[in-house]
């Protein structure tokens, strides 16, 4: 026996904040960006805008599972891009790090919750917009609950929630923080009015008639597929983004994957058929980019297992990317126009 | 729709039984209380979770159903490759991932059309006229007690002997045949057998009811469709809208003429809808599948189109979920049965209004 070697990895995790899951992957890093941890003081020395936080955490689906493999996958995806966009002629490099991800205690989601909303928490007081991976949906609710409590009641947040469902279950099965609810719990934040919410891309019948009904009662205004393929997705973003950022010091874009047509996102949880194609969503993207600021972006629902060649996952990091992009234009971060390749000497 | 439903019909899907049973008559249409209700527990699987009768027009009236949900797993009728017998499977599968209540209709279609499903038709290993016997009479005893028929296969050969059961059923009226495929299908005859997956239209117009005027042909597309096929809708003058037209019209005005075509002066009306027509990119799981196709988004379009006329008899087939990606394929074939139940609903709730 070494003396000088400590073998706490060869049992069965002990709990705490390492290391409970045998499955945390290594270090490969959102955007090849640099690995800060998630505390606040680190984050502010980094200097950045963004912080990727991975959230593994399925245990609020009420479905198909396989969306822990979300935020892996998720980095993967973005080994595939420069961070120079073109379009919008900006450099995404060192604007990001990664903070790893959030360890999953595993068969205890209230804890991993808390877990979830204390890191939200870190990024958030250290200054920077977390982009938080999940997942499946039910993290939307701990990261909303994150901001709010940052924010204080005083404060307003505006919030943006893509899906296919409307995720507005008060409760199912007598759970009250499943995927199913996460409508339902962000509404009931002090700083979320329901002027400030729009939920888009609602369609097919995994909307049961309570979820409609809360929609009435809280007076939640829900842009529903048939709505945007008759009046076109720019009308529809444009009045989405007018609740979300007009009157509102915080905004929270909230994206589960299933709101894309099951064509263009085979790899989520509940691919769902008659959703948005990818060049509407790339649309969608740049409309939101171009308000210059976001408080939380969040990503879930991805689901690798059942991607095909890949698109899913680098979708999800074109849309993620793009926002950046984006904002970064909007906010005049453009690179010198003068700047050419070395020559070889 | 009251906030209570009636309670005369057993509408508890079997899923939700035994001890830890969800009690209230609309519990189904709502989030589940005790548990995660009938959504991912297969169990016995039905369509729509909705009671199992027997394809008997006895036991069909005495519930009351006004549409039965009927499987045919039949792929013997094919002349490209196989799979298909396992469509019935894959919609009833698709079907757990769903509620019953669509909100975009605000009706529970379980409770509103007495949905049963009524099982698969069994059928005969090599030898097609034996099978579409049993087609023909498990589709009768479907009409005959009072249903519409939303029939799932199965090759594209079933429509051969489903369409004849609709026709001697109203033998006194006309009816009419939309055909929404990829392919043509109007083969006279395909090396010498009369019967298979490529003459659904071929032999809709041999029925003695069922004319050149009422028949109509929506989605055709590239090189799987011989001369003679086309040869068929010209010489005949059957309606024939190609891909190409619905690309340039938009599905809803080529889904309107096929309706208003097939309903023009009929007493009733088979559709037959091939999954092929579907693109390829969102319906990989069909037994050929094609670029250049409708999406899914315009399939729903035609669902709900499709509702809005109503159809004596709704056929899917060549759905083959071996070949599905992410069960994007199931789900989508079970929300064109779904929207097109819903919009059915909501015309139908909208006329008794009126």
């Amino acid at each position: 026996m070494n003396p000088a070697k400590t073998y706490g990895h060869l049992f069965s995790p002990q709990g705490g904040d390492l290391a409970d899951n045998y499955r945390a992957p290594g270090q490969i890093t959102f955007l090849r960006s640099e690995h800060v941890p998630l505390k606040a003081e680190a984050l502010r020395k980094a200097g950045v805008r963004f912080a990727f936080i991975g959230v593994p955490f399925d245990e609020g689906n009420i479905g198909k599972p396989g969306s822990e493999e979300g935020p892996r996958e998720f980095r993967l995806a973005s080994q595939e891009y420069f961070p120079y966009w073109f379009e919008y002629q900006v450099d995404l490099n060192g604007t990001a790090v990664d903070c790893g991800d959030v360890q999953m205690p595993k068969v205890n989601p209230g804890l991993a919750r808390e877990r979830i909303y204390q890191a939200v928490r870190a990024a958030l007081a250290a200054g920077v917009t977390p982009i938080v991976c999940g997942g499946d949906r039910s993290i939307s609710i701990s990261v909303a609950r994150a901001l709010s409590d940052h924010l204080g009641e005083t404060k307003r947040i505006g919030y943006l929630h893509f899906g296919a469902q409307l995720d507005l279950a008060d409760s199912w099965a007598g759970e009250r923080n499943l995927s199913t609810c996460a409508l339902a719990r962000i509404t009931e934040l002090p700083n979320v009015k329901p002027e400030h919410v729009a939920h888009v891309g609602a369609r097919n019948s995994l909307n049961p008639k309570d979820w409609i009904d809360l929609a009435r009662e809280r007076g939640l205004r829900y842009f529903p597929m048939f709505e945007i393929l008759e009046r076109g997705v720019d009308t529809v973003a444009a009045e989405a983004i007018e609740r979300v950022w007009n009157g509102t010091d915080a905004q929270h874009l909230s994206f589960n994957f299933n709101v894309m047509d099951a064509s263009a996102a085979p790899g989520v949880t509940a691919a769902e058929p008659g959703g948005l194609e990818a060049r509407e969503m790339i649309r969608i993207a740049d409309l939101l980019g171009r308000q210059g600021k976001v408080s939380v972006i969040e990503v879930s629902e991805l689901c690798p297992i059942f991607d095909v060649s890949g698109t899913t996952s680098r979708l999800a990091v074109c849309i993620v990317l793009r926002i950046m992009a984006a904002m970064a234009k909007a906010r005049g971060e453009t690179v010198d126009p003068s700047l050419r390749r070395a020559r070889p000497s | 729709m009251g906030t209570r439903l009636s309670n005369t019909w057993e509408i508890v899907p079997h899923q939700h039984k035994g001890p830890a049973q969800h009690g209230d008559p609309d519990d189904h249409i709502r989030s589940p209380r005790l548990h995660n209700g009938a959504f991912k527990a297969r169990g016995l699987a039905t369509f729509m979770g909705a009671p199992y009768c027997p394809a008997d027009r006895r036991a069909i009236r005495k519930v009351g159903a006004k549409v039965c949900f009927l499987g045919v797993p039949w792929d013997q009728g094919q002349v490209v490759r196989a799979g298909t017998s396992s469509g019935p499977a894959g919609i009833r599968e698709a079907s757990t991932q769903y509620f019953s209540y669509m909100f975009e209709y605000d009706v529970d279609l379980l409770t509103f059309f007495r949905v049963v499903d009524c099982g698969d038709v069994p059928i005969v290993p090599g030898n097609n006229d034996r099978s579409h016997q049993y087609i023909y009479d498990y589709v009768t005893e479907c009409l005959a007690g009072g249903a519409k028929v939303l029939l799932c296969g199965g090759d594209h050969s079933v429509p051969i002997p489903s369409a004849r059961a609709l026709s001697d059923f109203h033998k006194k009226r006309k009816i009419g045949y939309i055909h929404i495929d990829c392919h043509l299908d109007s083969a006279p005859d395909w090396g010498g057998i009369i019967n298979t997956n490529c003459s659904g239209p071929s032999r809709a117009l041999d029925l003695p009811n069922c004319s050149a005027a009422n028949i109509a042909h929506m989605g055709s597309r590239n090189g799987l469709n011989p001369k003679d096929w086309v040869d068929f809708f010209v010489d005949n003058e059957v309606r024939l809208l190609p891909m190409r037209e619905v690309v340039e019209r938009g599905v809803e005005a080529c889904t309107r003429e096929i309706f208003d075509r097939a309903w023009n002066g009929t007493g009733a009306v088979y559709v037959s809808w091939d999954t092929d027509s579907l693109d390829a990119s969102c319906m990989p799981g069909t037994t050929a599948p094609e670029c250049f196709g409708i999406k899914a988004r315009e399939a729903i379009q035609i669902a709900r189109i499709a509702g809005t006329y109503g159809a004596d008899i709704l056929e899917i087939s060549e759905l083959c979920p071996m070949f599905d990606v992410s069960q994007m394929s199931i789900k989508l074939a079970c929300c064109m049965l779904y929207h097109y139940l819903g919009s059915r609903a909501q015309t139908l709730r909208a006329q008794a209004e009126t």
